[in-house]
């Protein structure tokens, strides 16, 4: 087990094109960090940074207080779990566990104890003569992890290791990581653009964008106190409702739309009062019945749920996109109209898109 | 079989995963030697003593010997004990045949313009009784390898199957 400490990292690519800008992060002994963001927003290269398959162009990172920036992957004492597997086809899952420990010159007797003891744990002991070929997408990707659990490294980096598997596999696979997580206590970096997956695995998420860190945070931290814009819409689904909205005393304005305000918000909002704000509120703080109207375009059943999806107002063209989920089966046609009232807002500053606060500057 | 009898124990329990290699390679060797033995046979121009029914039997018998030995390379690296069985026949074929191409043309005299030689000169003919004597060697050391990791892997499975109905 090990700490983890990242200092300014950055990354710049040779053609000059900046993937990840002044990243801090220190990884606590034994926590799972997730890094969540879409595709092309510096995880996976900053999880390869900290593998060693990519130099760091600037900065520090430091395992156990030990500066590691330059150390060869090899000697990092890390392990890496692929998206792709990466097993070697013509070796048995024996093989393919031990392989690693083959190249270390470690004792047969003792790697044979290691592979059976990783086997044991990720239910891959009646596998253990088989090919890849012959394992499903799960099994492999146990197999992967297998392979990382007999090096017993200091840190565990996952990167995006359910993508290639399908929603029902990716459940369970996503289940046996969390396990194994609590069983190994070890320090792990899992990246994933899933934020079902962050949500659940994580003991802290680090929500990235354009190559920056936007929020790092619980998972209920991001949920509930999203730090800005990007974060309140990517953490969530289906995501959250943004409205520009201008404070109007008592209330929240825009055409086609009147959003009451508590005593308490409109005292966070006194600083914003006659100016123009974002109001965000997720699909699920909404409830039937209120100040809000909406005109239905769809509605999805989901069962314990109903998704409505339409626009606000009673239709106009000034109308904005709005999703609510409602609790109960709902059956609401195209062109309804619904009342709706908002139990809980998030609001944001429009120029710097953070999230408007209690106490802080405005 | 050294160390403790837990190393030991481990070391049983390996080879239900871990390939017979031992075996599979002394095959690989056997077969290495048998090559050197027949391009220095085939190699020799001596009058028209080597263009014989003989030396043709020899050729299709290399050809079945590199076929049949590769296969039971196959057969022992997965624990099979019947391929013992096939290498020690090889064996002895690899031996018995030291006293049929080579001894016959060491032992033969052709005239080649004017002058006597002999079939097969003495280097070459130590060589290639050196080459199909280690062949041989190779193919039963790996028969009785295979022979033996059969039956402890053997006794071992059975031994944990007995511990598991047990448990």
């Amino acid at each position: 087990m090990a700490t983890l400490s990242l200092k300014h990292i950055g990354k710049i690519y040779d053609n000059d094109v900046q993937a990840v800008q002044d990243f801090n992060l220190d990884v606590r002994d034994g926590e799972l960090i997730v890094l969540v963001g879409p595709s092309g927003c510096g995880k996976s290269t900053t999880l390869r940074m900290v593998a060693g398959l990519e130099d760091i162009s600037e900065g520090q990172l430091l395992l156990d207080g030990k500066d590691i920036t330059r150390m060869a992957p090899k000697d990092r004492d890390m392990a890496m779990v692929f998206q792709n597997y990466a097993l070697y086809g013509h070796m048995t899952i024996y093989e393919n566990m031990a392989f690693s420990l083959t190249l270390r010159r470690e004792d047969p007797n003792v790697i044979h104890k290691k592979v059976l003891a990783a086997a044991e744990i990720l239910g891959l002991t009646e596998q253990l003569n088989k090919k890849p070929a012959q394992l499903s997408g799960g099994q492999r990707q146990r197999v992967a992890m297998g392979r990382a659990i007999v090096r017993n490294p200091k840190v565990f980096l996952f990167d995006e290791p359910l993508s290639n598997l399908d929603a029902k596999l990716r459940g369970a696979t996503r289940r046996e990581i969390m396990l194994l997580h609590k069983r190994l206590g070890a320090t792990m970096m899992y990246v994933t653009h899933d934020q079902t997956e962050a949500l659940t695995l994580a003991d802290r998420i680090v929500c990235m964008s354009m190559g920056r860190v936007q929020q790092v945070g619980t998972p209920l931290e991001l949920y509930e106190t999203p730090a800005n814009l990007f974060v309140a819409g990517f953490i969530g689904l289906p995501p959250m409702n943004v409205f520009s909205v201008r404070v109007d005393g008592d209330e929240l304005t825009a055409p086609d739309l009147r959003v009451p305000l508590t005593p308490g918000e409109k005292d966070l909002l006194k600083g914003y009062a006659g100016r123009e704000i974002v109001l965000g509120v997720r699909p699920e703080d909404m409830a039937s019945g209120g100040d809000v109207t909406m005109r239905v375009v769809n509605n999805e059943n989901l069962g314990m749920n109903t998704l409505v999806h339409g626009t606000t107002g009673s239709g106009s063209a000034n109308g904005r996109k709005i999703t609510a989920k409602l609790k109960g089966w709902h059956d609401h046609r195209a062109g309804d109209e619904v009342t709706l009232s908002f139990t809980r807002k998030h609001f944001f500053d429009p120029d710097t898109t953070n999230a408007i606060r209690k106490g802080e500057p405005q | 079989m050294t160390g403790t009898a837990e190393e030991r124990e481990i070391r049983l329990d390996r080879m239900r995963y871990v390939k017979n290699t031992a075996s599979s390679r002394l095959c690989y060797l056997a077969i290495i030697f048998d090559v050197l033995y027949f391009v220095k046979i085939y190699q020799s121009d001596v009058g028209s003593w080597y263009y014989r029914i003989l030396v043709g039997g020899s050729i299709i018998y290399n050809l079945l010997f590199m076929l049949v030995t590769f296969l039971a390379s196959e057969g022992v690296k997965n624990y099979k004990a019947g391929y013992s069985k096939v290498l020690y026949i090889l064996g002895v074929l690899q031996a018995c045949r030291i006293f049929i191409l080579p001894v016959s043309a060491h032992s033969a005299l052709v005239k080649v313009g004017g002058e006597q030689l002999q079939a097969m000169d003495d280097a070459k003919f130590v060589f290639v009784i050196i080459c199909l004597a280690l062949s041989a060697v190779c193919l039963i050391a790996a028969a009785e390898i295979n022979r033996r990791k059969c039956a402890a892997l053997a006794e071992h499975a059975g031994r944990t199957d007995e511990a598991k109905e047990a448990a």
